[in-house]
């Protein structure tokens, strides 16, 4: 049989015998904790937050088993609460039931079917409810991803069109060629912006709806790949782009998510960089050996300021004025790495440059 | 109020809005200089330093609202403690491409904003501003 932890079980009870008879009949069965009264109880609540069904008798000595529940409820409100009691205190019993105190009840003396019936019955209760409670949480946060998301949405891709819009308007009333010419070329960004953005939503979806697709990588191939594309993006640029990539081992991942990653992070190491450095560099450094890949990406651009350091992988955050942005790259990034379920920290400084560390599991 | 002709300054992060709105100004004929700050942070510097900023002429910020670093709203926290006497050189009109509820709202938390405009910034709008001050 497959090795389970047993359900934890509380029982409170001012007799003796009641307890370890009731211990002895469920043992084999279940992780049974005796308290003799409220604080006991109360101690071994504490110690294990993950006891599922509390059994308790309503005639104790001080406090009766429906004060006790109601007292323990709001403090562990997840365990199942049953009563054990005789017909003479059926009226209490029921009012606890129907304040919700107390989940069910089992009639004193009890027959072993009976108790287990009730654990049964009660820990489908509680697995149900919390993987509500989960459920309910993940809701609440995909809710206000959505808030979060939908205003930026607009803005974001607004923003570039009324721009455009704005030019073509201005455009009417310029007679300057050179003029019209510079503000074309700053429409070009704007759209290029734009594109940017749905291609980030693009990949913001994949990496939240889709599924991994765990193919064999060859990173020299991939980086060959990444070269074309940056040679088209910034091909005016006085970038110096050096890469040294090991690979001592055929490595196995989702080719997607590591594309995302190399892409976004060699894309802010050519954009971020400062205008007046004569020795513009990026190095890309991969070495896949030991079932890990570990890829570098290293600039001397303008650097992060310290403070920002925390926020660069949230949502929409930008830290920098200096290129257009979406605020989403680095959030993509993230998101990707945490699919791979990989590791990512940045150090930065100040004009000194900005240096990504990805680490990958090979699959 | 005299026909003093305004000093125009415009912040906001992107070029091409920088651009059309400096030439939109220029083309309306009624200003007395235009210059554009892309952070936020730069422009309120030179007005706290008294580099911008005119006794005589009043000087008309067009601001962004989505900006990063500085954005437009924290733009016009900074500037609202600055001495009232700097303050009353500027007339500020907000600009945006879109706005959500919760900005519309705050808009009346700050009395230095004479209006909010929506993006693109025109001609005729630019006369409406030239207007009110």
């Amino acid at each position: 049989m497959e090795k389970q932890e047993k359900i934890k079980i509380l029982y409170v009870d001012d007799e003796i015998n009641n307890l370890t008879g009731f211990k002895a009949s469920f043992r084999m069965n279940y992780n049974i904790m005796i308290a003799v009264n409220a604080t006991d109880a109360m101690q071994h609540l504490s110690a294990h937050p993950d006891i599922r069904v509390i059994f308790c008798d309503q005639r104790m000595p001080g406090k009766t088993g429906v004060q006790f529940f109601e007292e323990i409820r709001s403090r562990y409100p997840k365990p199942i609460r049953i009563l054990l009691t005789g017909y003479t205190d059926i009226d209490s019993v029921i009012d606890s039931i129907n304040l919700g105190n107390v989940f069910r009840y089992v009639k004193k003396p009890w027959a072993d079917d009976d108790i287990l019936g009730a654990i049964n019955e009660a820990n489908k209760f509680y697995v149900s409810n919390s993987l509500l409670a989960v459920k309910n949480e993940e809701l609440q946060r995909a809710y206000d991803e959505l808030d979060k998301f939908s205003y930026s949405v607009t803005h974001d891709m607004r923003g570039p069109l009324l721009s455009v819009l704005g030019a073509i308007e201005a455009a009417q009333h310029m007679d300057d060629i050179s003029d019209i010419r510079k503000m074309l070329m700053m429409m070009k960004d704007s759209v290029r912006n734009l594109d940017d953005f749905i291609q980030s939503i693009h990949d913001y979806y994949n990496l939240n709806r889709g599924e991994l697709e765990i193919k064999e990588i060859d990173f020299n191939e991939l980086v060959e790949e990444q070269i074309k594309i940056f040679n088209f993006t910034y091909l005016t640029s006085d970038v110096t782009f050096n890469t040294n990539i090991i690979q001592k081992e055929t490595f196995r991942g989702d080719i997607l998510s590591v594309k995302l990653i190399l892409n976004n992070l060699l894309s802010n190491a050519f954009k971020y960089q400062r205008k007046d450095n004569k020795n513009k560099t990026v190095d890309l450094n991969i070495l896949v050996e030991n079932g890990y890949a570990v890829i570098d990406v290293i600039d001397n651009g303008v650097g992060i300021a310290e403070n920002y350091l925390g926020d660069i992988f949230n949502m929409f955050f930008r830290a920098s004025t200096q290129e257009v942005g979406s605020g989403f790259g680095l959030y993509n990034v993230k998101a990707a790495v945490t699919k791979l379920n990989g590791k990512i920290t940045v150090n930065s400084e100040i004009n000194k440059g900005t240096h990504f560390k990805v680490l990958v599991q090979n699959k | 109020m005299s026909a003093q002709i305004p000093n125009f300054i415009i912040i906001d992060d992107s070029r091409l809005d920088c651009f059309i709105a400096e030439k939109i100004i220029q083309n309306s004929g009624t200003y007395s200089s235009v210059k554009s700050y892309m952070e936020a942070t730069v422009a309120y510097e030179a007005i706290k330093n008294g580099n911008i900023g005119d006794d005589s002429i009043i000087t008309i910020i067009i601001l962004d609202i989505q900006m990063p670093v500085m954005n437009g709203f924290q733009f016009v926290e900074a500037f609202e403690k600055l001495p009232k006497e700097t303050q009353a050189k500027f007339a500020i009109f907000l600009f945006s491409s879109s706005i959500n509820e919760n900005d519309k709202n705050r808009l009346g938390n700050y009395p230095s904003i004479i209006r909010f405009y929506s993006k693109p910034i025109s001609k005729d709008t630019v006369a409406q501003i030239i207007e009110q001050v």
